[in-house]
């Protein structure tokens, strides 16, 4: 399986807004090995204010997350995987 | 040529003030370059202020262009002569030079400064001019070109009389020849030696004469290097024209010195523009900033704001040391001597969205705060280029 994707903005605003707290994200063992994570110098989602509010952001397999916070990303991450395992099936 | 000037300093034991007092300033329209070296009478405080009186108001008269030998002979008719010891209270030695390397020094009561060229040094002639009023008081005064590659040092007598009556090595103390001899090891085993670290290196010599390493006198040691200027190139902030994004990005990709890109959008259109991925590892030393990033032919990328506000708190505080990002910024700045800054107008919104946390300053202002701190407090020349 090919591992699901993370990609953590770490621009100015995503930054201030708490995404200094993901830059050492540590995903549970059960995931890590399912997992890519990287990190972007910026999305360029904040700078469309009418849409995207919500900074930090994250993209998880091209979906975009916002207020992302550990719990929030291993959650979205924990549901992918089900997903896809149930697609397989 | 770039003036690479530097002064280091060390107070006599036990005082707690310098009696010697540097003061250095760069008028970059008239690519010139002015600077005192003044030994107060004494130590600690009243040399201290004594020192800082006279290299003040010489400094301000030749900015005004009064003339340097004028400004001098104002300044001995005008400082005081110490009761007890009927000598005056500060001596001094005048620098005027340009990037061209035309030079006028004017010294009076410190030692005679020399000019080092490939490594010897080379005599200057020199004409004294004697005080009308006290005719004990000489001025020399010095006019002379300088070349790529030569240095001029100047220091007080605290550097000179090291080891005086102390150490049986140097019988008459550190001296001039004492002084060359250490220039000379230093210089050959690094040619290039910036003249921040000589100056620091001459100061330590003098004071390892001394017994127990305690200097007996303040000592000051101040270097003039000419030499070709290392350049860098800050490109933060995306251009206000988006058409002209790949205009900069060749631009920046061909600037010929050290390369910096602060701000994550700044860094994706260059990534985009030249074919070159941007690489980000959160480390250790990321700390409260965004960790700095790496592209093939880029010496540092950071994020932009927050990190340019850190150089800047720490160019103030002179917090040197420090590990990231925005340390690291800082490192590659001070190894320059000119810094270009390629400055976009383009502005996101999203950073003044009040629910920011914190205060989140306009790109312009830190720009032009870390400008004025680079050139009042470390003599470098920085060009701002908004685009």
């Amino acid at each position: 399986m090919r591992p699901i994707e993370v990609e953590i903005c770490l621009g100015t605003t995503c930054f201030v807004m708490g995404a200094s707290a993901l830059q050492n994200l540590q995903l549970p063992e059960s995931l890590r090995a399912k997992v890519k994570i990287s990190y972007v110098r910026c999305l360029h989602l904040c700078k469309n204010m009418d849409k995207f509010r919500k900074a930090p952001y994250a993209r998880i397999d091209g979906e975009v997350i916002d207020e992302a916070a550990p719990e929030k990303i291993i959650q979205n991450i924990t549901q992918k995987i089900k997903d896809i395992a149930h697609a397989t099936n | 040529m770039f003036i690479d000037i530097a002064c280091a300093q060390l107070k006599k034991h036990k005082q707690n003030a310098f009696g010697d007092y540097f003061l250095s300033q760069r008028i970059p329209e008239e690519n010139r370059l002015l600077a005192v070296l003044s030994d107060g009478l004494g130590s600690g405080i009243k040399a201290s202020i004594l020192a800082k009186m006279t290299a003040t108001m010489l400094l301000r008269s030749i900015a005004k262009n009064i003339e340097i030998k004028k400004a001098a002979e104002i300044m001995l008719n005008s400082l005081p002569v110490c009761k007890v010891r009927g000598i005056s209270y500060a001596t001094f030695s005048v620098i005027d030079c340009d990037e061209d390397g035309n030079v006028s020094v004017v010294e009076e009561g410190n030692p005679d400064f020399l000019l080092l060229r490939g490594g010897r040094v080379q005599p200057i002639e020199h004409h004294e001019i004697v005080s009308k009023t006290q005719p004990d008081r000489k001025l020399r005064t010095y006019h002379f070109k300088t070349e790529l590659g030569d240095r001029l040092i100047f220091c007080s007598d605290g550097v000179t009389q090291a080891g005086l009556g102390n150490n049986p090595a140097y019988p008459r103390g550190f001296g001039k020849d004492g002084l060359l001899a250490k220039l000379q090891d230093a210089l050959t085993a690094d040619q290039t030696m910036a003249s921040g670290d000589l100056a620091k290196f001459i100061a330590q010599s003098a004071a390892q004469v001394e017994p127990h390493s305690q200097p007996k006198d303040d000592i000051s040691a101040c270097v003039v290097y000419f030499r070709n200027p290392r350049e860098a190139l800050i490109f933060t902030g995306p251009p206000y024209d988006q058409e002209k994004d790949t205009y900069y990005a060749i631009l920046f990709a061909e600037f010929s010195g050290k390369k910096i890109i602060c701000g994550g959008t700044t860094a994706n259109i260059i990534s985009r523009e030249l074919d070159r991925p941007v690489v980000t590892e959160p480390g250790e030393q990321s700390g409260s900033l965004p960790p700095s990033a790496s592209m093939p032919g880029v010496d540092l990328i950071t994020e932009g704001i927050l990190t340019l506000t850190r150089a800047l708190e720490y160019l103030e505080k002179g917090q040197l040391e420090e590990k990231d990002a925005a340390g690291q910024l800082v490192a590659l700045i001070l190894q320059t001597d000119v810094l270009h800054f390629l400055l976009g107008a383009k502005i996101n919104q999203a950073h003044y969205d009040p629910a920011l946390p914190i205060e989140i300053e306009i790109r312009r202002n830190i720009v032009k705060k870390i400008a004025a701190i680079l050139g009042s407090k470390y003599f470098k020349k920085v060009n701002i280029q908004c685009i």
